[in-house]
């Protein structure tokens, strides 16, 4: 008998988040094409998401396939966050994109060798403002339709965030 | 077929003139309270972070506060300073204290018989920084460290002499959950 699908997933890794922020992007514009807004969206925020702790995680050390754990990984790299200035609520704090952005910039301004060159370190908050805005996990439990020209300014925040990964 | 080609960067919001200016000169008078709240920390890269707490910035975009701030600092330092920026962040104080950057605050513990009024101490904890976005007759003044709540408290007992008894320093403790989650 064949596993069933959860039986089947990789534990949480670097490689994991890479790969399902693609999948999670084409599965948003598909719903996109059906006219499905909010349900793009919401599967866009996930790629910002991902994209931004597989960068984080990369940057800190991690290797592709060491499981990234709450209590060991996430946790940590939220409080590290508020250590640097961060904005960081408690509520839904795994899953805020503006402050994983903020983290990622603050942590590579941290060494001159992995600081970001303005405007690239602006360009990346931006983004990471911009998905705030429209987004939050907790979209799921709503049924209000997103307008066209917010589900472009997300496509185009987590798009651009998943066209610099190998930047990030 | 028809081939079209574009970047894929876009350009940053235009910085609000007027708030860039009057930031820009609250960052020149360097004043000691009242609103905004500007916290800088610099990195050893000498690159700096940047976090202004401002009711100003009520109703505006993340993105244009960014772009305020960066130009404010353009005005006051010069040209070229924003690059020294990595991050630039406009908050209100409820947006920062739900935050959990602002875990101390002072409030007015009138009793019957203290020489001051509780209009007057509306007044200078505004004076001194207090939000009034939650409600406008219940300011919040709130602070990031005891030390600075407690040097508020000083000066707004020099603005309401007789006052001394009336500030209480109270401290956020956050929920169980949080506790534990550490």
């Amino acid at each position: 008998m064949p596993r069933r699908l959860l039986d089947r997933c990789l534990p949480d890794c670097i490689r994991e988040f890479r790969a399902a922020a693609r999948q999670r992007f084409d599965d948003a514009l598909a719903l996109a094409g059906r006219g499905r807004r909010t349900g793009a969206i919401y599967l866009w925020g996930y790629t910002a998401e991902m994209t931004l702790k597989a960068a984080y995680f990369a940057l800190i050390g991690l290797a592709d396939t060491d499981v990234i754990t709450w209590n060991a990984h996430l946790q940590p790299a939220i409080q590290r966050g508020r250590g640097l200035g961060v904005a960081w609520p408690a509520q839904g704090a795994g899953h805020n994109v503006r402050a994983w952005a903020e983290l990622l910039v603050a942590v590579r301004a941290l060494s001159p060798a992995t600081a970001w060159a303005p405007p690239f370190d602006r360009d990346v908050q931006r983004r990471g403002q911009r998905i705030e805005q429209l987004w939050r996990e907790t979209l799921r439990y709503h049924k209000n339709d997103a307008y066209l020209y917010e589900m472009r300014q997300v496509r185009e925040a987590a798009e651009w965030l998943l066209v610099h990964s190998d930047a990030l | 077929m028809p081939r079209k080609k574009r970047g894929v960067e876009e350009q940053a919001r235009p910085a609000r003139a007027d708030l860039a200016e009057r930031l820009a000169d609250e960052l020149r008078s360097d004043r000691a309270s009242g609103q905004p709240l500007i916290d800088e920390q610099e990195f050893p890269s000498g690159k700096v972070r940047v976090t202004v707490i401002w009711d100003d910035w009520d109703r505006l975009p993340l993105e244009e506060r960014t772009a305020v701030i960066l130009r404010a600092y353009e005005l006051a330092e010069g040209r070229g300073y924003g690059d020294r920026i990595a991050l630039a962040s406009g908050l209100t104080v409820p947006e920062a204290y739900g935050a959990g950057m602002l875990p101390f605050q002072i409030i007015p513990a009138l009793r019957r018989g203290d020489s001051v009024t509780a209009e007057q101490c509306r007044r200078a904890m505004i004076e001194e920084g207090a939000s009034t976005l939650l409600a406008a007759d219940k300011p919040q003044l709130r602070f990031a460290s005891e030390e600075e709540a407690e040097a508020a408290r000083k000066r707004l007992i020099e603005r309401l002499p007789d006052s001394e008894p009336v500030w209480v320093i109270t401290q956020e403790v956050g929920k169980v959950e949080d506790w534990a989650s550490r």
